[in-house]
C-alpha cells in the first residue's frame, strides 16, 4: 500500500489531503500556518499525519505541493534585487507597461512601482527587426563595464530583454553567454526562454517576475526536497503549477513564474474532480477565504484559462486557470459612509486578528461576525478545534453599526450578508457575461472557510437551481494536486497568414513544440506514462489588435489543412464575438502546444445509500432572510450519503458551515456532497 | 429616502447590470474605436432619461452624468422593444459630434416605462467632407456627416432597414456602423433583461424608490465634497495653442463660485464659437455632462466612494453664453470637440487647484494624441492605415507623490500598441519610445514626465495624423510653487540638418527614410522644488528622470557622482531662496509662453475682447477675433486701437460701438 498526499499553503492554514492508493480512504487535515519559519509547518503536519492515520512517509508515491511563497514574494515585495539589459531607446518599457491603468476616474491614479527601478535598467546597443533580421549587432563591447557598474549596484540577477528575441533570441543569448563569463555569480533569466511571446512588455514583465521570486523558491524548494529526503520520502515532490498541472519542485526551481498561482488554480482543479465525481458538467466555483473570494467556471467539465490573471499587482500573461478575485471575505468589515449608507470592505481584519468573534483581538466588525450573530457559527468545533467562537465579541463589534443606523444588531447583521452577496453577485456577473455562458445550466460549488456560508444565497441571487456542497471545502487545493496531471505550455509566435505560404513555417514550428513537449515530459519529468499534446493558435482577423484561441487539430497543422483551420476559428469567433466573416483574411499569431503526462483518473467508489431523512443533531435559532427561525442543525459527520435534507437548516463540521435557506432541498449524494436543489420560484417574494 | 441597510445591495444590482452591458458591447462590437480605444459607454437611465447606473471597468469617462431626456422626449411614444438613436449634436444635445451614435432602449413594466437602458458607439465614418468625419479644418456642421435627429431605429424589436439603409449610403464603413449599432443594440436588450430581475428581485415600487435613493445618494455625496470646500469665487484660464488652422489661442475661462454645498461654473469670458470645429456644443444645459467632465475627476479623486451618476451633476450650474466655444449655434463644427474638452478639464482641474490647494494634484499633461500612419507596405504591395501608440503625457504632480509618468490623470484611460505588434504589421521602425527626462514640471513633487516616441518609415510621402495635439505652447502648469511642464513637439529628423519643427501641427509628410519624433507635454509640478527632498532628486537624476544641470539650476541639488553633496545643495538652496526673494511663489507657474501672450492679452484686453464679440451676430465674432489677433502686437498693444483698425478695414462690421448685442 501506499499514499499519495496533496499539500497547500494558505494564508492561515496549510491543508493536507492524503490518500490510501489500495483503499482510496481519503484523510484530511489543517495546520496553522508558521510565517515565522515557512516550510516547518509541513514537516509537522505529515508528523500528524503519521500520528493519527498512519501515513508512512517511506510509502509516499506521490507527493505534491501547492505553495504561496512565490507570489508572497511579489506581494510583499520580498524579491530579487533585479538589474535588466535592453535594447537602447527603450528601457521605460516596463514603467509605460500598456498605458491604461485601473482607476480611470481618479487623478491620483497611478501604476505600482515596478519590480526594477529605472536606475538598473541598461540600454545596449543592437536591434533585431521584426522578421528576425539583425539590422545592428549587439554591443557586447558594453558588458565588461556594465558588469562593473553592476557589482556596484549589488544585484543578484539579471533579466535581459531584447525587441523580437521571440522571433530572434540570438542577442539575448548572446548577452546571457557573455555575462556568465564575466559574473558567473549572477543568474540571468532571458524574456524568449522564460515565455517566448510576441509583445515585448508583457514577454518582459514574465522574465521580471520569474527572476524576482527565483531566488526565494528555489531557496524553499530545495528546503523541502532535503525535508522530505530526511523523513525518507522516496518520490520526488512535484509542484502545482498555474495552468492546473504540475512539475517537478526541480523545475520550479527555475520555472518559478509557473508557480505563481499554484494554490488558486488547483483549488479549481479539485472542484473539477470533484464535480466530475458527482456527474456535473458546469459548475461556478466558489472560494470564500478571510480577506478575498475567488471565482471560477468550470464549462462541459473543463476549467477555464485566461491570460490576463494578476499576480499582486501586475499582470501575469502565461496560460493560467482563470480565476476572479474579489475584496469580499470573512474578514470585510462593515462601516457606514458619509451619507449613513452600510457598506463592506475591501478593508479586512483578514487572519490576523481576523473576526472578533475569533477572540484573537479583533474588535471590527466583520462578515464572519455578522454570520456569528445571524446564529450560524459555533455549533461545532471550528478549525478542527484550533479556534473558539466568541458571540458576545461579535454582538460587541457591531453593536457601532446598529446604533449609528438606528437599527437592530441582527438586522444589520443580515444587511452586511445581503452587501455580501451582492458584492460577489456583481463580480459573477462580470465573469459570465465575458464568457457568454447561461448559468441556469450550471451548479454553484461552494468552498473555502466562507463559500458554503454564502453559497445558496449566492446561487438565489444568480437563479442557479443546483449548489453542491462537497464534504470537505477547506481543503480542495490540497485535493486538486491529489488529482492533478503533469503539465506545460509551449509557445510560438508565427504572425503569419492562414494560407498556403506558411505551411512549411507552421509544419516546423509545431514538431518543434512537440519536440520540446516530449522532451520536457520525458527528460525533465522522468515520465513514463502515456503523453498526450493538445494543439491550438491564437487567432484573428487581419486588422484586429487581439487574438482567441482556437483549439485546432495537429494533423490539419501539420498538412497544411487551412480551409480546416480556417473554419475553426471562424466558429470560434462567432462563439466568442456573435459575429463572423467567413470570407475574412484570417491570421495565425502564435501557436500553441500543451504537453500532459495522462495519470490514470482517480475515481472513487460512491458509498452505498442508505436513504430517509437525515437526522438533526438538534434545533437552533437562527435568523435567515432576516426571520428569526428554529432550524434543525445537522453534524456533518453524521449524515450519510443516501439521506435527505430540506432547507431552512443548516450543517456545521470542523471546516466551515453549511447555510440552506428555505426553498432548497437535496439529498447527499454517493461522495457525500450536498446535492442541494432550489426549488424555482419559492424563494421569491 | 431607501433604506440605507440596504441601498447598496440595489447599488450593486444596477451596477452588475451595467458592466454586463459593458462587456456585452465589448464582446460583440466590430470596430477598433470599441474594441481598441473603448470609446463607448452604456448606462441604465431613469423614467426622465437621467443615468444611475454606469461600468468602473470599460469604456469611456465622460457619461455618468448623462441627461437623455430632452432627446428621449423627442420622440412621443414608445412600445416595447422600441430603440430610438440620435448623432446630431443640435437635435436634443446628448450626441456631441456626429460619429457619437447614442441610443436607448425603454424597459416596462406593466405598460409603463421604469426605465431606459442607453449607450453610445463612437463610429469609424459617418461619412461628409472627410475620412472619419473630424477635421480640425471643417467649419461647418453639415461637412461632419450624415445627421439622425433622435429616430427610432427598431420598432417593436425590428431593425427600420430604411434607417439602416440611409446610413449605410452616407458613410465610409457601413459594415463597422451596423456592426457596433447591432452590438449596442445587444447591450442594451442585456440591461433590459437585467432590469426585469432586479424588478423581480425588489418589486417596482422599491425599484422606482432605489434609483431615485441612488441619484440622491449621488448628489448627497457631491454636496458633502462641495460642503468641506470653503466657500469663495476663484477664476482660472486656459488656452488651447491654437483656435483653427488660423492659428490663434483658444481660450476658456472659468469663474467658480463655491457657496455651501453648491457651484456655479460660469464660463463667460471663453473665446467665440470657432470657424473650426473645437466648438463644444452644451445647448447652453447648466449640467451638460460634457461640462462637468473635469467635475468628476475632481470629486472622484476626493471621494474613490463616489457613486458615478446623473446625481453628482445637480449641486453644479454651468453658464455658456450662447455663440461662444462651449456653447456654439448651429450650424458651428463640433467633430474636434475632444481638444477642448482636453482644456475644458484642465480649467476645471485650475479652478479647483485654487479652491483646495492642499487637495488638488497640478495640471496633467492634457494632450491626448492619437498618431495614425498612413504608408505603403512595399513588401506586400498595399497601403496600411495604422494606429501607432497615443502620446499622452504624465499626471500633475499630487499633494503626496509624484506624477505619474507617460500617462494618468484624465489619460488613464487610453492605451498603446506593442511595439512588436506595430513593427509586425506596419512598415515602420519604432526608433525610440519612453519618457522624457526634465519634462514633469520641478517642485516638491515633481510632474510626471512626458512620452517621446521616434519612428522611421520607408515608403514616400507616409502621412502621418496626430491627432488632438496641444500643450505645444501653453503648457501644463504647475501649483504652489511648483514649475510649469515641458511642452509637447512634433519634430522630423531631429538633430539632423533638415531637421523641421512642427509645433502644433497635427499632420506630417515623410519621405523615405525619415524619422518623425513626437513628444507630449509632461505633468505639472507642485510644491516649492528647494524643498523637494535631495535624496530624491539624486534618485531621479540616476533614474534619468531629471538631468543633473536641472537638479541644480531647478532643485539646487549638488551631485557628486550619483551621491548628494549635502553642504553644496544647502548652501545653493540657501543662495537660490535668497535670490527668489521675498516675493512669494505665484500660486500657478504657467511657462514663458503664456506670460508673453498676456504680457499682450491681459485680462482687461480679454475683457473687452468678450465684450465687443458679444455684441456681434455669432456669424461675427469669430472673423472680428482673427482680425483683432492679426494687429494685436503688430500695430498696436491697445484693444480698442486694433478694434478702430478693424472697424475701419472692414466697416460691414454691424454696430458702431460695443453696445448691447441684437437679439
Amino acid at each position: 500500500m501506499g499514499w499519495r498526499i496533496g499539500v497547500d499553503i494558505g494564508g492561515t492554514f496549510i491543508d493536507f489531503c492524503a490518500l490510501d492508493t489500495e483503499t482510496l480512504a481519503l484523510h484530511t487535515l489543517k495546520v496553522l500556518t508558521t510565517p515565522e519559519d515557512p516550510g516547518r509547518e509541513l514537516l509537522d503536519g505529515l508528523a500528524s499525519l503519521a500520528e493519527r492515520h498512519g501515513v508512512d512517509p517511506r510509502r509516499v508515491e506521490r507527493f505534491v505541493h501547492g505553495t504561496t511563497v512565490g507570489i508572497n514574494t511579489v506581494i510583499q515585495r520580498k524579491g530579487a534585487r533585479l538589474a535588466m539589459i535592453t535594447n537602447a531607446g527603450f528601457e521605460d518599457v516596463i514603467e509605460l507597461g500598456r498605458l491604461r491603468m485601473p482607476e480611470m476616474y481618479s487623478l491620483f491614479c497611478a501604476r505600482p512601482d515596478p519590480l526594477i527601478p529605472r536606475d538598473r535598467i541598461f540600454g545596449l546597443a543592437g536591434r533585431m527587426l521584426a522578421d528576425g533580421r539583425e539590422e545592428a549587432p549587439v554591443d557586447l563591447a558594453a558588458l565588461p563595464g556594465l558588469v562593473e557598474t553592476l557589482a556596484g549596484l549589488a544585484v543578484e540577477g539579471v533579466i535581459v530583454a531584447f525587441l523580437h528575441a521571440h522571433v530572434a533570441p540570438d542577442h539575448e543569448n548572446a548577452v546571457k553567454a557573455a555575462l556568465a563569463a564575466l559574473a558567473p555569480g549572477l543568474f540571468v533569466f532571458t524574456s524568449a526562454e522564460v515565455w517566448p511571446v510576441v509583445r515585448e512588455y508583457e514577454r518582459t514583465t514574465t522574465a521580471i517576475l520569474n527572476g524576482y521570486v527565483h531566488p526565494r523558491v528555489a531557496g524553499y524548494l530545495g528546503a523541502l526536497e532535503t525535508g522530505l529526503a530526511g523523513l525518507g520520502v522516496p518520490t520526488r515532490p512535484l509542484l502545482t503549477r498555474s495552468n492546473g498541472g504540475l512539475m517537478s519542485a526541480a523545475e520550479g526551481k527555475r520555472a518559478c513564474v509557473s508557480m505563481l498561482l499554484s494554490g488558486t488554480a488547483s483549488g479549481v482543479i479539485g472542484a473539477s474532480w470533484l464535480a466530475r465525481q458527482a456527474g456535473v458538467a458546469n459548475v461556478l466555483t466558489l472560494d470564500v477565504g478571510g480577506t478575498s473570494a475567488d471565482l471560477a467556471l468550470i464549462v462541459d467539465g473543463a476549467v477555464l484559462f485566461g491570460t490576463d490573471e494578476t499576480i499582486g499587482e501586475f499582470p501575469l500573461h502565461i496560460p493560467s486557470v482563470s480565476v476572479s478575485s474579489i475584496g469580499v471575505g470573512g474578514g470585510s468589515i462593515g462601516w457606514i459612509d458619509g451619507q449613513g449608507i452600510l457598506r463592506l470592505g475591501p478593508e479586512s481584519a483578514g487572519s490576523s486578528p481576523g473576526p472578533a468573534c475569533y477572540g484573537r483581538g479583533g474588535t471590527q466588525p466583520t462578515l464572519t461576525d455578522a454570520m456569528a450573530i445571524c446564529g450560524y457559527l459555533g455549533h461545532a468545533p471550528m478549525a478542527y478545534g484550533q479556534l473558539d467562537m466568541d458571540a458576545a465579541k461579535a454582538r460587541a463589534s457591531l453593536a457601532p453599526l446598529a446604533t449609528a443606523l438606528g437599527r437592530g444588531l441582527e438586522e444589520t447583521a443580515q444587511a452586511m450578508v445581503d452587501i455580501a452577496v451582492s458584492e460577489l453577485f456583481v463580480e459573477v456577473e462580470k465573469l459570465v457575461s465575458r464568457h457568454g455562458v447561461d448559468l441556469r445550466d450550471f451548479a454553484l460549488m461552494p468552498f473555502g472557510g466562507g463559500g458554503p456560508m454564502l453559497g445558496c444565497l449566492l446561487a438565489r441571487e444568480l437563479d442557479i437551481g443546483q449548489v453542491i456542497a462537497p464534504r470537505r471545502p477547506g481543503v480542495v487545493s490540497a485535493l486538486g494536486g491529489l488529482v492533478a496531471e503533469l503539465k506545460a505550455d509551449f509557445i510560438r509566435s508565427l504572425f503569419v497568414p492562414c494560407a498556403d505560404v506558411a505551411t512549411t513555417t507552421v509544419r516546423e514550428a509545431l514538431a518543434d513544440l512537440a519536440a520540446q513537449g516530449e522532451r520536457w515530459l520525458r527528460e525533465g519529468q522522468g515520465f513514463r506514462g502515456s503523453a498526450v499534446s493538445r494543439v491550438s493558435a491564437d487567432m484573428r482577423y487581419a486588422g484586429q489588435s487581439f487574438e482567441i484561441e482556437v483549439p485546432l487539430e495537429a494533423s490539419d497543422l501539420a498538412a497544411g489543412n487551412w480551409p480546416a483551420i480556417r473554419s475553426a476559428f471562424h466558429a470560434r469567433h462567432l462563439a466568442v464575438y456573435d459575429f463572423d466573416d467567413p470570407t475574412g483574411e484570417v491570421e495565425l499569431v502564435n501557436l500553441r502546444l500543451v504537453a500532459v503526462g495522462e495519470t490514470p483518473p482517480l475515481v472513487i467508489a460512491a458509498a452505498a445509500p442508505s436513504p430517509g431523512p437525515a437526522v438533526p443533531a438538534r434545533t437552533i435559532s437562527v435568523r435567515i432572510d432576516g426571520a428569526p427561525c428554529e432550524v434543525p442543525l445537522y453534524l456533518r459527520g453524521g449524515i450519510e450519503a443516501g439521506q435527505t435534507l430540506r432547507g431552512p437548516a443548516v450543517v456545521a463540521q470542523e471546516d466551515t458551515t453549511l447555510v440552506i435557506p428555505p426553498g432548497f432541498s437535496g439529498h447527499v449524494d454517493g461522495h457525500l456532497n450536498i446535492a442541494l436543489g432550489r426549488e424555482v420560484e419559492a424563494d421569491r417574494v | 429616502m431607501f433604506d440605507p441597510l440596504t441601498l447598496q445591495v440595489l447599488a450593486n444590482h444596477a451596477r452588475a447590470a451595467a458592466e454586463n452591458m459593458a462587456v456585452t458591447l465589448f464582446r460583440t462590437a466590430h470596430s477598433a474605436f470599441v474594441k481598441e480605444t473603448q470609446d463607448f459607454t452604456v448606462m441604465l437611465l431613469d423614467p426622465r432619461g437621467r443615468t444611475f447606473a454606469v461600468p468602473m471597468e470599460l469604456g469611456a469617462t465622460w457619461y455618468p452624468g448623462l441627461d437623455k431626456g430632452r432627446a428621449i422626449a423627442m420622440i412621443d411614444h414608445y412600445e416595447p422593444g422600441d430603440v430610438a438613436f440620435t448623432n446630431d449634436p443640435y437635435a436634443g444635445h446628448v450626441a456631441t459630434h456626429t460619429p457619437d451614435t447614442h441610443l436607448w432602449k425603454p424597459i416596462f413594466h406593466d405598460g409603463e416605462i421604469v426605465a431606459y437602458a442607453g449607450g453610445h458607439i463612437h463610429n469609424t465614418d459617418m461619412g461628409g467632407a472627410v475620412p472619419a468625419s473630424l477635421s480640425r479644418s471643417l467649419t461647418e456642421i453639415h461637412q461632419e456627416g450624415i445627421r439622425f435627429r433622435p429616430t427610432k431605429l427598431l420598432r417593436r424589436g425590428v431593425f427600420d432597414e430604411q434607417v439602416l439603409a440611409f446610413m449605410s449610403n452616407n458613410v465610409r464603413k457601413p459594415d463597422l456602423n451596423i456592426g457596433d449599432i447591432k452590438a449596442l443594440v445587444g447591450a442594451l436588450n442585456t440591461g433590459e433583461r437585467k432590469v426585469h430581475a432586479m424588478l423581480r428581485k425588489f418589486g417596482v415600487d422599491a425599484f422606482r424608490e432605489g434609483v431615485r435613493a441612488l441619484l440622491d445618494h449621488s448628489e448627497a455625496q457631491a454636496r458633502a465634497l462641495l460642503a468641506a470646500m470653503p466657500d469663495g469665487t476663484w477664476e482660472f484660464a486656459d488656452y488651447a495653442d491654437e483656435d483653427s488652422d488660423a492659428g490663434n489661442p483658444c481660450r476658456l475661462k472659468l469663474t467658480l463660485t463655491i457657496r455651501g454645498d453648491e457651484a456655479v461654473l460660469d464660463f463667460t469670458g471663453s473665446d467665440p464659437q470657432l470657424a473650426s470645429s473645437l466648438n463644444v456644443p452644451s445647448g447652453g444645459d447648466p449640467r451638460h455632462t460634457m461640462l462637468l467632465v473635469g467635475v468628476y475627476y475632481v470629486l472622484y479623486t476626493l471621494n474613490p466612494r463616489l457613486l458615478l451618476n446623473t446625481g453628482l451633476t445637480r449641486p453644479f450650474t454651468c453658464i455658456t453664453p450662447e455663440g461662444t466655444v462651449l456653447n456654439p449655434v448651429f450650424p458651428a463644427a463640433v467633430g474636434m470637440r475632444s481638444l477642448t474638452c482636453a482644456r475644458l478639464r484642465s480649467v476645471i482641474f485650475g479652478a479647483f487647484a485654487q479652491a483646495i490647494p492642499e487637495r488638488m494634484p497640478a495640471a496633467p499633461a492634457g494632450n491626448n494624441c492619437i498618431v495614425n500612419v498612413m504608408t505603403a507596405d512595399d513588401r506586400r504591395g498595399r497601403t496600411v492605415i495604422a494606429a501607432v501608440n497615443p502620446v499622452v503625457g504624465g499626471g500633475g504632480a499630487m499633494p503626496h507623490r509624484d506624477g505619474t509618468n507617460g500617462s494618468g490623470a484624465d489619460a488613464a484611460y487610453l492605451k498603446n500598441t506593442p511595439i512588436e505588434i506595430t513593427e509586425t504589421e506596419t512598415p515602420v521602425q519604432v526608433t525610440r519610445y519612453g519618457l522624457m527626462r526634465d519634462s514633469g514640471g520641478a517642485g516638491r513633487w515633481r510632474g510626471g514626465l512626458a512620452t517621446v516616441l521616434e519612428f522611421r518609415v520607408f515608403a514616400p510621402d507616409s502621412r502621418i495624423t496626430a491627432r488632438n495635439r496641444d500643450r505645444s505652447r501653453f503648457r501644463p502648469w504647475g501649483t504652489l510653487g511648483g514649475g510649469a511642464a515641458g511642452p509637447s513637439d512634433m519634430v522630423v529628423n531631429p538633430g539632423t540638418a533638415d531637421e523641421r519643427r512642427l509645433g502644433n501641427i497635427d499632420v506630417a509628410v515623410l519621405q523615405p527614410g525619415d524619422v518623425l519624433h513626437i513628444r507630449s507635454a509632461g505633468g505639472g509640478g507642485r510644491g516649492n522644488p528647494l524643498a523637494r527632498e535631495p535624496w530624491r532628486v539624486a534618485r531621479d537624476v540616476a533614474r534619468g528622470y531629471v538631468s543633473e544641470q536641472a537638479a541644480g539650476t531647478l532643485y539646487g541639488v549638488v551631485l557628486v557622482g550619483t551621491e548628494v553633496d549635502e553642504k553644496a545643495t544647502a548652501a545653493l538652496r540657501e543662495a537660490m531662496a535668497a535670490e527668489a526673494g521675498e516675493g512669494r511663489r505665484a500660486f500657478f507657474d504657467f511657462g514663458p509662453e503664456r506670460g508673453e501672450h498676456e504680457a499682450l492679452w491681459t485680462d482687461a484686453a480679454y475683457a473687452g475682447l468678450t465684450a465687443v464679440l458679444a455684441g456681434l451676430p455669432v456669424h461675427w465674432r469669430f472673423f472680428v477675433k482673427t482680425e483683432l489677433f492679426r494687429r494685436m502686437g503688430r500695430e498696436t498693444r491697445d484693444l480698442g486701437a486694433a478694434l478702430a483698425l478693424v472697424r475701419a478695414r472692414y466697416p460691414q462690421i454691424p454696430g458702431s460701438s460695443t453696445g448691447p448685442a441684437p437679439a
